[in-house]
C-alpha cells in the first residue's frame, strides 16, 4: 500500500502529492546509510550522519518535490551536504588539535567493511567511494548520480570507472 | 545507456558482486531514531511554496507572461489612442462665455432653449429654432480637393444660402497659380435654417475648423421694448398736457421741448429695436473654402486606424524598452557583482568539496 501525504499547496499548478515521510524513511534508510558508510568509511560517523540527514529531511520535507527527482536522490543530496559539513568540521577540529595530518575521517572502531574489500575500499578516496556507493549500491543512474555529485555525467562515469578499476587492483593486491 | 556511461556491471562484475554482498543494513538504533521523527504536521508556508518552484520554470513562465502583458497593454493603448479624432472645434458665445468642444455641437438633436445662459450643451443645437431671439455667428473652414472643385463648391455655397431664404453678403475667391485656392463667403441665412445651412455647407468638403457663437438678444429686446413703451406713454402725457389752454408760454415751450426729445429718442430706439430684430432674424455664416491641405488633418485623414494603433503601440513598447534599458544599465553593475559573487562562491564550494573528498587515506 502506498501511503500518501495529503500536504499540497493551494495553487493548483504547484500542487504536490508527496508520499508519507515515514514511508520514504523506511524505504530509503538502508540506502542512505550505506551511502554514508561508503563516503565516510566509518560506521559510527555514518550512523550519526544518517540520523542527521533524516532529521534535516524531516524539516525540509514540505519542500520536497517528487516531480524534480526521486526521494532517494533528494535524500542523497542532503546526506552529501551533511557529510561535507561533517568533513569540514572534522578538518577544523583536526587542525585545532593537530593530531592528524588531513583529509580523512576518524576510523576508531575498525573499517566500515570487513575483509579485503574493506581494506581495498579504505585505499580509495571519499570521492571515489562516494561514486561507487551511488552507482553500484544505490543503483542511481548516471545523470542522477552526476546531479547529486554536482559534476558532469562524463566526469561521473570517468570517476566510477577509475574507482572500480582501482578497487579491483587493490583487491587483487590484497589477495596476492 | 549513454555513450559517456560505462557498463560497470559487465566490466567489473566481480567487484560489483562483492560490493553488493556487503551487509550494510542500518542498525536498529538508527532505525528507531528515524522512526521517532514521525510525520511532518506543520502546513507548508509561503516560503515552502515559493521554494518548491524551480527557478528555471519560474523564469520560463514569468518572462513570457510579462512580455504578453506588456504587448497587451501596448495593444490596448494603441487601440484606445487610435479612436477617430475630430479636428473640428466649435465654440459658443453668450456674453463672455466661450467653450470649445471637439464635436460640432449644432448638428445634435434640438433641445429646448429655455435660458439665456448658454451653457455649452444647452446652446449646442436648435440655433434659431427655439423661438428665443438670438444672434448667430458661425464660421467654417472647409477643404476641397482642387481649384476646379473650389469654384463649384463656392457656387454651391451661394445656392445653399439662397435656397434657405438668405443671401450672399460677400464673396471673395482667389486662385493664384502655385498657391492654394481660397474662397471667402459671408452668407446671411435665416436663423431658423442655420442648422440646415451648416450641415449642407459642411458637406462641401472636409471640415477643418468651425466656430459658432450665439448671442442671446431677448434681454436686449425686452429692454428696448420696455423703454419704447415708457417713451410712448411719456409722449402721450406730454401731448395731453400741451392741450391744456391755460398753460403759460414758458411751460408750454418746455413741454414742447420734452416732447420733441422724447420723440427723437423713441425714433432712435425704434430703429435700434428693428436692427436687433434683424440681427435675430438673420445669422452670419462665414465660409472659407480652401484647397490647402492642413498638415495634421490631412495626415490624420489618410492614416488608417490600424496604422495609428500600431504606431502608438510601437511607441509605447519603445518607451517601455527604453525604461527597461535604463533600469538594466542602472542595475547592471549590481548584477555583475552578484553574478561574480555567485559564480565565485559556487567555484569555491566545488573546490572545497573536491579537496575534502579527494583525500586518499594513507
Amino acid at each position: 500500500m502506498k501511503a500518501v501525504n495529503a500536504v499540497t499547496t493551494s495553487w493548483p499548478r504547484l500542487a504536490v502529492e508527496r508520499p508519507a515521510f515515514a514511508a520514504v524513511a523506511e524505504a530509503e534508510l538502508d540506502a542512505v546509510h550505506r551511502y554514508l558508510l561508503f563516503l565516510t568509511g566509518d560506521r559510527a560517523v555514518a550512523e550519526d550522519l544518517t540520523g542527521e540527514t533524516f532529521e534535516k529531511a524531516f524539516r525540509a520535507w514540505r519542500r520536497f518535490d517528487p516531480r524534480r527527482g526521486s526521494a532517494r536522490t533528494w535524500l542523497c543530496q542532503i546526506a552529501r551536504t551533511v557529510a561535507l559539513d561533517h568533513f569540514r568540521s572534522e578538518e577544523r577540529r583536526r587542525r585545532r588539535e593537530e593530531r592528524f595530518s588531513h583529509g580523512r575521517a576518524d576510523v576508531d572502531d575498525g573499517p566500515a567493511v570487513p575483509g579485503e574489500l574493506g581494506e581495498a575500499l579504505a585505499g580509495l578516496s571519499p570521492a571515489e567511494r562516494e561514486v561507487v556507493a551511488l552507482r553500484v549500491l544505490l543503483e542511481l543512474d548516471g545523470p542522477t548520480a552526476a546531479r547529486v555529485l554536482g559534476i558532469s555525467r562524463t566526469a561521473c562515469s570517468t570517476r566510477l570507472s577509475r574507482a572500480l578499476k582501482r578497487l579491483e587492483e587493490l583487491m587483487r593486491d590484497a589477495r596476492d | 545507456m549513454p555513450a559517456t556511461d560505462i557498463d560497470f556491471e559487465r566490466d567489473f562484475a566481480e567487484v560489483v558482486a562483492r560490493l553488493r554482498d556487503v551487509p550494510a543494513a542500518a542498525p536498529e538504533s538508527l532505525r528507531a531514531r528515524v522512526h521517532a521523527l514521525g510525520e511532518p504536521e506543520a502546513p507548508p508556508t509561503l516560503r515552502d511554496r515559493v521554494a518548491i518552484v524551480p527557478w528555471r520554470r519560474a523564469v520560463l513562465v514569468t518572462v513570457p507572461v510579462c512580455l504578453a502583458a506588456l504587448l497587451s497593454v501596448a495593444a490596448v493603448r494603441g487601440l484606445l489612442s487610435s479612436r477617430p479624432e475630430r479636428n473640428v472645434t466649435a465654440s459658443a458665445v453668450s456674453g463672455a462665455s466661450t467653450t470649445p468642444e471637439k464635436a460640432p455641437p449644432f448638428f445634435a438633436p434640438v433641445p429646448a432653449w429655455d435660458s439665456a445662459t448658454t451653457e455649452h450643451g444647452a446652446l449646442s443645437s436648435g440655433v434659431g429654432g427655439s423661438g428665443r431671439p438670438a444672434h448667430v455667428d458661425a464660421s467654417m473652414r472647409v477643404r476641397v480637393p482642387d481649384l476646379d472643385t473650389l469654384t463649384d463648391r463656392t457656387r454651391e455655397a451661394m445656392q445653399i444660402a439662397r435656397s434657405l431664404g438668405g443671401y450672399v453678403a460677400s464673396v471673395q475667391q482667389s486662385t493664384s497659380a502655385g498657391k492654394p485656392g481660397e474662397a471667402d463667403l459671408l452668407l446671411k441665412v435665416p436663423v431658423g435654417h442655420v442648422d440646415t445651412a451648416l450641415m449642407r455647407l459642411s458637406a462641401l468638403g472636409t471640415v477643418l475648423d468651425q466656430n459658432l457663437s450665439v448671442v442671446d438678444l431677448k434681454q436686449t429686446l425686452d429692454q428696448q421694448r420696455s423703454r419704447i413703451r415708457s417713451l410712448r406713454l411719456q409722449i402721450a402725457r406730454l401731448q395731453q398736457a400741451l392741450r391744456d389752454p391755460a398753460l403759460t408760454a414758458d411751460v408750454r415751450l418746455r413741454l414742447q421741448f420734452q416732447l420733441d426729445a422724447a420723440r427723437q429718442t423713441l425714433s432712435r430706439l425704434t430703429g435700434s429695436n428693428k436692427a436687433t430684430l434683424r440681427q435675430a432674424a438673420l445669422s452670419d455664416l462665414s465660409l472659407a473654402l480652401t484647397t490647402e491641405r492642413a498638415a495634421g488633418a490631412a495626415t490624420k485623414d489618410h492614416q488608417g486606424r490600424t496604422e495609428r494603433a500600431v504606431r502608438d503601440a510601437a511607441r509605447f513598447l519603445a518607451a517601455a524598452g527604453a525604461v527597461a534599458l535604463f533600469v538594466l544599465i542602472a542595475v547592471s553593475p549590481l548584477l555583475l557583482i552578484g553574478a561574480a559573487w555567485l559564480y565565485g562562491s559556487r567555484a569555491y564550494r566545488r573546490r572545497e568539496e573536491r579537496r575534502l573528498l579527494a583525500a586518499t587515506p594513507e
